[in-house]
């Protein structure tokens, strides 16, 4: 059960910090589809300052570093040259995947990947105190910081969104431009740093993805998990806790897959899932389910209450 | 043979683009178009020059014959007719999706689903093809497309229909559907369609009288280029000198006017989708007929989405695409001769693709800032 939980753990974690990228962005309006491209970019950055410094805390700062470097990238195409975020992104994603394989082919001289012989251990968290968590304990001990890490951000990307200024500007900017405009908030800069926090973030996944239990980078490797934290931010309505309750729903579905090969049941389709879930919750959100849902419920509760005065 | 149907395609095709009311006829009157044409294209020209001397810069830095990198890329395409018949057939996918795009993106629909709508043509017309092996020829291509029309527009009309009937944004719909797809074909090619002596995920191999005919004299290019070529008039027919079009168009530009002037806006949507994914589904069939003569999972080099590039370049116009669509395959195809005669790894393709992509959409929006400053005086 412990490995299963820590399976699901581990494909959860670079989806939810995407998502969490991604969700800064959507607050502020922004379709964030580069994720994947600041992912990528930043798995192979770890690798490579890793394989030269030999230093853990320079690799993850790196990769970091790439991950903000391509949202600045990004935030300076679509907000200060108007560019559409959508292509623009489209745009990073190839421009990453493209710069990482030419720099394997070009510097390292093996297109299929980057391996070194010696890669430093990123640093894991055990304890006993970390085992006594119920449930979630016994698979979290001996993860990768980033693991803790991530998981310590849901709540603490709450407060940033709900309870700072920047957080209330961000949402400002994203519900109504022109009112946030008139209420003296700085569209702009407030765009700028949801940005910038999701390259942040976006660098923090490259990192758990190439250096937490691999140490290599590969091609293509984030194959998909940036778009899969958009579709987990979406699912999850754009907030923290939805994006960690999704994300986590997809990681149950990718370590189901994983381990459903050659099983009876397809495991692609078990991998369709989340975009699937993703596809009905965006429809039914438009529908007004939910909203019908709340309603008739609080009617509901409007008839009781009206029946106990009767009474 | 084919570059006879080209040049006259571009005559016609650019001079009358903009609608224009009907001035007098004569120097003027060209000067005008001519001038219009420029403003037009001076952007995305300016975007391609822009890449390919940034690009150069690159080479500059990682090869000591940079100028022979180039020539590989671009000019190496046309040295022999197997490398043209290449270039041709890497166009014909791009050409195909991209001109579907321009009919989502004229509607008004951000269509992001090309990669997954020639995906499932491409099964499609891959299972009916190994399902019908005693057909003869024509008429198993006949099937074979058709089924890749079919499965194209299907996937195409769910984010249709869920925009027009409840306004589900169509560009989520679209991008996280290239991924059900993609691994409903996985699931496919693994499964029913799998070929059990072939390494890897690839079906069967197709009968052979399904396999499109070569071009004459251009042993490596297969009429799917030529089909495609032919939709290129047929589709500014359609978009600029039908009802069905300004329709289409109006839709595209303002929904709600077009609705109230008595335009069926919704169905123009649904309608320009099913075209859309219908298109990319040819794609996905003439490349499984003509260049793979089976379906493998990983046939394409994201075509979708270069093809998706290859529209907003071309500023959303059939003839263009035909220019941009072949640029960029010339770029795909040339990538392998520059890196056998170079030191310049392939990749650099891929690089100047994002490149382009990122440049292309720049919008330097003097006059609006302006228009701003000026509010903000008064």
């Amino acid at each position: 059960m412990s490995g299963f939980t820590s399976a699901v753990l581990i494909q959860t974690v670079p989806v939810l910090l995407a998502a969490l990228a991604a969700m800064f962005t959507q607050q502020a309006r922004i379709l964030n589809v580069a994720v994947e491209g600041m992912m990528l970019m930043a798995a192979f950055v770890a690798i490579a300052v890793g394989q030269i410094t030999g230093s853990v805390g320079v690799a993850v700062l790196a990769a970091v570093g790439a991950g903000v470097l391509m949202s600045l990238l990004f935030g300076i195409f679509t907000l200060r040259l108007n560019a559409n975020p959508l292509v623009a992104g489209l745009g990073i994603n190839l421009l990453a995947g493209g710069v990482t394989v030419f720099l394997l082919e070009r510097v390292y001289e093996n297109p299929g990947g980057l391996r070194p012989d010696e890669f430093p251990e990123l640093w894991s968290v055990s304890g006993d105190w970390l085992r006594a968590i119920p449930f979630v304990g016994p698979a979290l001990d001996g993860q990768s910081v980033i693991v803790l890490l991530a998981l310590a951000l849901v709540p603490l990307s709450w407060l940033l969104l709900y309870r700072t200024p920047i957080g209330y500007a961000m949402r400002a900017a994203g519900e109504d431009e022109h009112a946030a405009r008139a209420a003296g908030i700085s569209v702009g800069r407030a765009r700028m740093t949801a940005v910038l926090l999701s390259g942040l973030l976006g660098g923090l996944a490259g990192a758990q993805l190439s250096m937490a239990a691999l140490h290599f980078f590969l091609p293509d490797m984030t194959s998909g998990r940036g778009f899969l934290g958009l579709a987990a931010m979406l699912f999850g309505g754009a907030t923290p806790a939805g994006s960690l309750g999704a994300s986590t729903l997809f990681g149950v579905a990718g370590a189901a897959g994983d381990r459903l090969q050659g099983g009876a049941i397809p495991n692609q389709l078990v991998l369709a899932v989340p975009y699937i879930a993703a596809i009905l919750a965006l429809t039914a959100a438009r529908m007004g389910l939910f909203r019908k849902i709340r309603s008739a419920r609080r009617s509901r509760t409007a008839q009781e209450a009206a029946d106990g005065v009767a009474v | 043979m084919t570059t006879t149907p080209t040049t006259s395609t571009t005559g016609p095709g650019l001079a009358p683009k903009p609608p224009g009311p009907q001035g007098p006829a004569g120097p003027t009157e060209s000067a005008r178009r001519i001038r219009e044409i420029w403003v037009s294209v001076r952007k995305p020209l300016f975007s391609v020059a822009l890449t390919l001397v940034l690009g150069f810069g690159i080479v500059l830095l990682v090869s000591d014959q940079p100028l022979h990198a180039y020539e590989q890329l671009f000019v190496a395409n046309f040295s022999t007719p197997a490398n043209f018949g290449n270039l041709l057939m890497r166009s014909a996918p791009l050409l195909l999706i991209a001109l579907g795009i321009v009919f989502s993106f004229r509607a008004g629909v951000f269509n992001v689903g090309g990669e997954g709508q020639l995906y499932v043509g491409a099964v499609a017309a891959a299972a009916t093809g190994l399902a019908l092996p005693g057909l003869p020829g024509p008429l198993l291509i006949t099937a074979c497309v058709a089924a890749g029309v079919v499965a194209g527009a299907l996937l195409a009309w769910i984010p249709a229909i869920l925009k027009v009937t409840w306004g589900v944004d169509e560009v989520v719909i679209t991008l996280m559907l290239n991924f059900i797809a993609i691994l409903f074909t996985s699931y496919l090619v693994a499964n029913p369609l799998r070929d059990p002596e072939a390494y890897g995920a690839t079906s069967r191999m197709l009968p052979e009288q399904s396999w499109l005919p070569a071009i004459p004299g251009l042993p490596t290019g297969n009429i799917g280029f030529v089909i495609a070529l032919l939709l290129v008039p047929a589709a500014w027919l359609l978009l600029f000198r039908t009802v069905w079009g300004a329709d289409l168009r109006a839709a595209g530009t303002n929904l709600r006017f077009a609705e109230t002037v008595g335009v069926r806006g919704r169905r123009e949507i649904i309608l320009s989708m099913l075209l859309s994914g219908a298109l990319a589904g040819v794609a996905g069939a003439v490349y499984v007929l003509g260049t793979g003569h089976r379906f493998e999972q990983n046939f394409s080099p994201e075509f979708g989405l270069i093809a998706l590039t290859v529209a907003l370049l071309a500023r959303l116009h059939p003839v263009g695409v035909l220019l941009t669509s072949l640029f960029y395959a010339a770029m795909l195809n040339g990538a392998a001769y520059m890196q056998i005669a170079t030191n310049v790894p392939r990749s650099l393709v891929s690089l100047l693709t994002g490149l382009l992509v990122l440049l292309m959409t720049v919008e330097v929006r003097r006059r609006r800032r302006r228009g701003q400053a000026k509010e903000v005086s008064a």
